[in-house]
């Protein structure tokens, strides 16, 4: 029979006196929770155990005696046992170490002869909620006044530090706070004139909108007056907690850098040079598309047409921006003010004004993409003409039919026409979805990043390098003696999680923006001319 | 039953019974047993049918005529190209030719059907206005197709689609225009057409393919409905004409259509009759099952 017996680490060194614990029933198993010192009444020591369990709801008892025998404490065996007649067990535990040595030596007495059952796998569950459960016991220290003086693993000290308390006290006038303001926010957002149709599908599609909702979600977690029912929701709010004061912190940093040394002004200053620029390039480009480019044979006429369509496009673009560069200073200088809320709020801002700015790319990607894909369709059924076949929509499939002779003269007709045209579209769609696409991969950067901030948990992190027992995967045993004719003594010690696990585990939630199909359905896609929205946003989980 | 003396194949004496091809008894025979009724449900050659030369070259010359229609067309691209034919002229001569082929292709008609003339009438004369508006608002913008690409590209294709058109006729039924022979001659004549110097080359080029690829066909499937011989000599005199039409441009092509055209309507038939004593199709019980769909049974 293999008695397993959980012993604090603290009351090595304890003076001789009693064991206090619980025996988990079902195993050889026993829990010490603390060591009762000599001198003690044994009636009071019973009153106290009593008090102790019905407060915990934990049923504990003496489970036997601990001798560490000092100088001039000789005689202590018999008086050890003893003490066994004085409190009725069914098993009495003596566990004697000598000063200098590692080892215990450990006696068990058995009243009677019961039988005991198989050990199971619950036994370090249950033995880490007695210890969690068992908090009155651990109330009483060695230096109090009382009749009885213990050691338990709580007697050096609990952790705690002033930082943590005073922000605690400092965090119910905060928490009123914050909810009130949030009431304000929320019942103007839903003021009736911000839920007509256009205002809200802007609101969908620009990112700051997006950010802002996602934020006020995260204040109302934080600051809701209960407080975290469990492990998982204390984590998510300290999580969110933290990424919110980091976010704040790097958004001043970035406000300090703008508003110093007339940064702003500069800015303001490079912006129209340089969309004057990009429509030039635009201009150039589209000449030489014009022309022959590469070598590739387009139609004339086609091609003088759709060039000087997205020449038009390009100028009135252009006056757009001259009409609005005056402002441009003004819009830069309150924007700036929003990184105050935080660095991704500007990010995002940031990432709203290159999608505004090359809107012209995203209107010329568009048209392109639709008379591409037009005439991939059209090109598509009138070779199924060709052939005398049709689609069969009830079936989705390809049936064979019997044309007209008009019908068949006409499609044979488009079918040239269109045949011979494709090179051109084909030519200005792959222009401008190769643009379209860079503008789609900078701002898809800048989501990753808002992301990211947004999501990793900077305090689970912290926790893992500084208090790493508190987030824990399993335990592991050190062997400390083996010695024969003692007891094997093992040191449990906690196994802390991996950081890719507590990374995984205790992300916040976001509206993660990842891609949205696989390589060959996006290719597939730009071969038959889809518009492409590569990125999808999911929507905020609600737990 | 009168008891028969069986030998097997080791002429050894079988048993007495008779065997029998059935699978559910058990017979004193062996399993790899072979009856001397072996084989005897094989039928050689049974549907085969006899040609004779003179009718199959008859068939033949069908395909000859369409061959040497195509030959007409290209002559006509060609003189068209060089500047020989005018635009007008040929528009006008293809109006006189349709209109006839039209009036001769409802002289046949009505022994058979008659009825709704106004009607089909009205329908027929829709079915050309269209053609005609849509050939002539496309010319412009067909004639442009092909100015970037090299005239080998667009001869090679040419060729290609005529051979496409030769190859998927719908030799036994010209009447319901087989998709894609008609579809492959427009596209080459689309292509031929492109080449041309002006826009009104272009549309009367297209309109004489429509009246050579879509309307001819037609008119032959009445004619050889209705009169076998004249449809015959018809067929001889265009092939004449093509070689001929195809001689005044280029005296080699002309020597090349000869050929083909002997090859196809004189050498081929006899090619095939001489091979059809090769022929050996065995046919037997273990053929799949063919269901002849009897439906007098529903009749009565």
């Amino acid at each position: 029979m293999v008695l397993k017996i959980f012993f604090p680490q603290c009351c090595n060194r304890a003076d001789s006196g009693l064991l206090v614990g619980r025996w988990i029933s079902g195993h050889d198993s026993a829990v010490v929770l603390a060591v009762i010192h000599y001198p003690f009444i044994p009636g009071q020591v019973k009153q106290y155990v009593q008090q102790v369990s019905a407060k915990s709801g934990v049923e504990l008892s003496v489970l036997g005696s601990w001798s560490l025998p000092k100088e001039g404490q000789e005689g202590m065996e018999s008086f050890l046992r003893d003490l066994s007649t004085i409190f009725p067990q069914q098993r009495w535990l003596q566990i004697h170490r000598e000063i200098g040595k590692t080892g215990f030596t450990c006696e068990v007495l058995n009243r009677d002869q019961s039988k005991t059952t198989f050990a199971n796998m619950l036994l370090l569950v249950q033995m880490f909620q007695t210890v969690a459960t068992s908090q009155p016991l651990f109330f009483m220290d060695r230096y109090d006044d009382g009749p009885l003086k213990s050691t338990h693993w709580q007697s050096e000290g609990r952790e705690a530090s002033i930082i943590v308390e005073l922000l605690k006290q400092a965090s119910v006038p905060l928490c009123l706070l914050i909810s009130w303001l949030l009431s304000i926010w929320t019942w103007i957002c839903n003021i009736r004139i911000f839920s007509l149709y256009p205002l809200r599908w802007l609101s969908s599609k620009l990112s700051t909108c997006v950010q802002l909702s996602y934020k006020t979600e995260h204040m109302r977690t934080l600051s809701s007056a209960k407080p975290a029912a469990g492990h998982t929701q204390f984590m998510r709010k300290a999580n969110i907690l933290v990424s919110f004061l980091v976010d704040v912190a790097l958004g001043m940093l970035l406000i300090s850098w703008l508003y110093r040394d007339n940064h702003i002004a500069m800015l303001a200053n490079t912006l129209v040079p340089a969309a004057d620029h990009v429509a030039k390039e635009l201009d150039e480009l589209l000449q030489w598309l014009m022309g022959a480019p590469a070598g590739l044979k387009m139609n004339r006429a086609l091609d003088q047409v759709l060039g000087r369509f997205f020449l038009y496009h390009i100028h009135l673009w252009i006056s757009y921006i001259h009409l609005m560069s005056p402002f441009i200073e003004g819009i830069l200088w309150y924007g700036g003010l929003s990184a105050c809320l935080g660095l991704t709020f500007a990010l995002s801002l940031l990432s709203d004004m290159v999608a505004l700015l090359t809107f012209h790319i995203y209107c010329f990607y568009v048209y392109g993409a639709r008379l591409y894909c037009l005439k991939i369709y059209g090109l598509s059924s009138l070779w199924r003409l060709f052939r005398g076949k049709k689609w069969n929509v009830l079936r989705q499939r390809v049936d064979s039919c019997s044309y007209d002779l008009d019908q068949l003269f006409i499609g044979t007709l488009l079918f040239t026409v269109l045949l011979f045209l494709l090179p051109t579209t084909a030519l200005y769609y792959l222009v401008f979805t190769l643009l379209r696409l860079v503008v789609v991969l900078f701002q898809g950067v800048l989501h990753l990043s808002v992301d990211f901030i947004n999501s990793f948990p900077l305090f689970a992190v912290g926790l893992r390098i500084f208090r790493p027992y508190r987030l824990a995967e399993g335990v592991k045993f050190r062997v400390l003696c083996e010695e024969p004719g003692t007891a094997l003594h093992l040191l449990m010690e906690i196994n802390p999680l991996k950081f890719s696990t507590v990374v995984q585990m205790y992300r916040t939630p976001t509206y993660s923006c990842y891609p949205k199909d696989s390589w060959a359905a996006l290719v597939k896609k730009l071969f038959v001319g889809e518009l492409i929205y590569p990125w999808r946003h999911k929507t905020i989980k609600t737990e | 039953m009168s008891v028969v003396r069986v030998m097997g194949p080791d002429s050894a004496p079988g048993p007495a019974v008779p065997w029998r091809k059935v699978l559910w008894e058990r017979q004193p025979f062996p399993d790899n047993y072979v009856d001397q009724r072996f084989l005897e449900e094989l039928r050689r050659n049974e549907g085969i049918r006899q040609y004779r030369y003179w009718a199959v070259v008859k068939e033949a010359g069908f395909v000859g005529q369409q061959l040497s229609c195509v030959a007409i067309f290209i002559t006509l691209w060609l003189y068209m190209e060089q500047g020989l034919l005018s635009p007008e002229r040929l528009l006008l001569t293809s109006l006189v030719c349709a209109l006839l082929g039209y009036g001769l292709h409802q002289a046949l008609t009505s022994q058979m059907e008659s009825g709704c003339e106004l009607r089909t009438r009205l329908a027929d004369l829709q079915s050309a206005t269209i053609f005609l508006s849509f050939t002539f608002g496309f010319s412009p913008v067909l004639k442009t197709l092909t100015e970037s690409v090299s005239t080998d590209t667009v001869y090679a294709m040419s060729a290609v689609m005529l051979l496409a058109h030769l190859v998927s006729f719908p030799y036994a039924h010209p009447s319901t225009p087989g998709s894609l022979s008609l579809n492959a001659a427009l596209f080459a004549s689309v292509c031929l057409a492109s080449r041309l110097p002006g826009a009104l080359h272009t549309f009367a080029m297209l309109s004489c393919a429509l009246l050579v690829f879509a309307m001819w066909p037609c008119l032959l499937q009445r004619l050889r409905e209705n009169a076998p011989s004249q449809f015959t000599g018809l067929c001889v005199g265009v092939c004449i004409g093509g070689v001929g039409g195809l001689g005044s441009q280029s005296p080699g092509g002309a020597v090349l259509l000869a050929l083909a055209l002997g090859s196809v309507t004189l050498l081929c038939p006899l090619l095939l009759v001489m091979l059809q004593r090769h022929k050996d199709n065995i046919q037997g019980p273990w053929d799949e099952a063919e269901i002849h769909e009897d439906i007098s049974h529903f009749l009565h």
